[in-house]
């Protein structure tokens, strides 16, 4: 059974159905794209919303079984958002270095690691240095018109 | 110059590896992220100790491995020792990395990301358990060349047809090459004179595809 019969335009595997993951997953539902999303626990999923037509895999996803049962050959984009760093490099790099997989973004907590990974060919999305930026950029404006 | 190791995580092979590797003169720095298991380490003389987790660059930076002449993975998650030789290899220079799996299945995959050495504890414990459980039989020791040589280790049997014979009377295929016999506690570097004796154990070298013909030769099964 193909889990992605008919359109194949567009699928997104999400790793880690926290808070960014569920509410990205629920997005991609919305839009009636293929998503599919990989949690190690069950409770997890409560996050999705009621209407999610996705599907749900519980699972580790550095786990090659798992990511074969998720068809990530037959995915065009894998969104790591787990809350453990280091599964989200290790994923991506499976991603990347045996699946071929066109589109990996990750997040990672630490800023540091990143600088590492900038030429494995996914985008780092670090949640650190974006939230730096947008209080400082907000500051800059409330100060300036004060 | 002392060699400069440092081994993340990990506690009982840590600590073993630790001691052993401080007898062979190298400098050691452990890295762990467990309290209890720091000040256990600590008994060890001559060692560094840092408490923190070594997946985070400013620890590693912390324990000043810039240069070290290796690391060693030890923590228990896959994923993990996979950062952090990546990160002693890229953002430290660390020469040569060596990580702990714990799938068999990730094996190529950590060679393929430019790990150095990559050990598998379950294959390895298992192969060991294998050879000494299957004592009687054939057992591989060595894989080299994916597999293509073998290095295995065979018990002759009273029954076997080379009994008290001598090597070069052997009629061994071409591929084929009798490393070591070890007779009781004495090892024999053997040359064409020497004779095979029942409870010999024969090391053998050869091809993948000319060994069970080597086997039925010696053995006669």
């Amino acid at each position: 059974m193909s889990i992605f019969n008919g359109k194949i335009d567009e699928s997104t595997l999400i790793v880690g159905c926290g808070r960014l993951g569920a509410s990205l997953a629920n997005i991609f539902s919305e839009k009636e794209e293929n998503v599919l999303i990989i949690d190690n626990s069950k409770d997890s999923f409560r996050k999705l919303s009621p209407s999610f037509t996705g599907l749900t895999i519980v699972g580790n996803a550095i786990d090659f079984n798992v990511l074969k049962e998720a068809q990530i050959d037959k995915v065009t984009t894998i969104i790591c958002v787990t809350d453990n760093d280091s599964t989200n490099i290790m994923t991506a790099q499976i991603a990347k270095s045996m699946y071929h997989v066109e589109n990996v973004i990750i997040r990672l907590y630490d800023p540091e690691r990143a600088c590492t990974y900038q030429d494995m060919g996914f985008e780092t999305i670090l949640p650190a240095i974006l939230s730096t930026a947008e209080i400082t950029k907000r500051l800059d404006k409330k100060r300036g018109i004060l | 110059m002392k060699k400069k190791v440092v081994l993340v995580g990990g506690y009982q092979k840590t600590y073993a590896l630790a001691k052993s590797l401080r007898t062979k003169g190298y400098e050691i720095t452990i890295i762990n992220l467990n309290y209890q298991h720091c000040i256990e380490f600590a008994q060890i003389e001559d060692i560094h100790i840092l408490h923190g987790d070594g997946t985070r660059p400013y620890i590693l930076d912390d324990a000043g491995i810039y240069d070290f002449d290796l690391a060693i993975a030890l923590t228990r998650r896959d994923d993990d020792n996979l950062v952090i030789c990546e990160l002693c290899k890229k953002k430290f220079n660390v020469k040569r990395t060596v990580a702990l799996v714990n799938d068999p299945e990730k094996v190529d995959f950590f060679y393929k990301m430019g790990i150095d050495s990559v050990v598998c504890s379950i294959t390895t414990v298992t192969n060991l358990i294998e050879q000494q459980a299957l004592m009687d039989q054939m057992s591989s020791i060595f894989e080299l060349n994916g597999g293509k040589v073998k290095i295995t280790q065979l018990a002759i049997p009273k029954t076997a047809p080379v009994v008290n014979k001598k090597l070069w009377e052997l009629n061994l295929p071409q591929e084929v090459v009798i490393g070591c016999i070890l007779r009781g506690d004495t090892n024999i570097v053997p040359r064409g004179d020497v004779r095979i004796h029942e409870g010999d154990i024969l090391v053998m070298i050869a091809s993948d595809q000319q060994q069970a013909l080597a086997v039925k030769e010696l053995t006669g099964k």
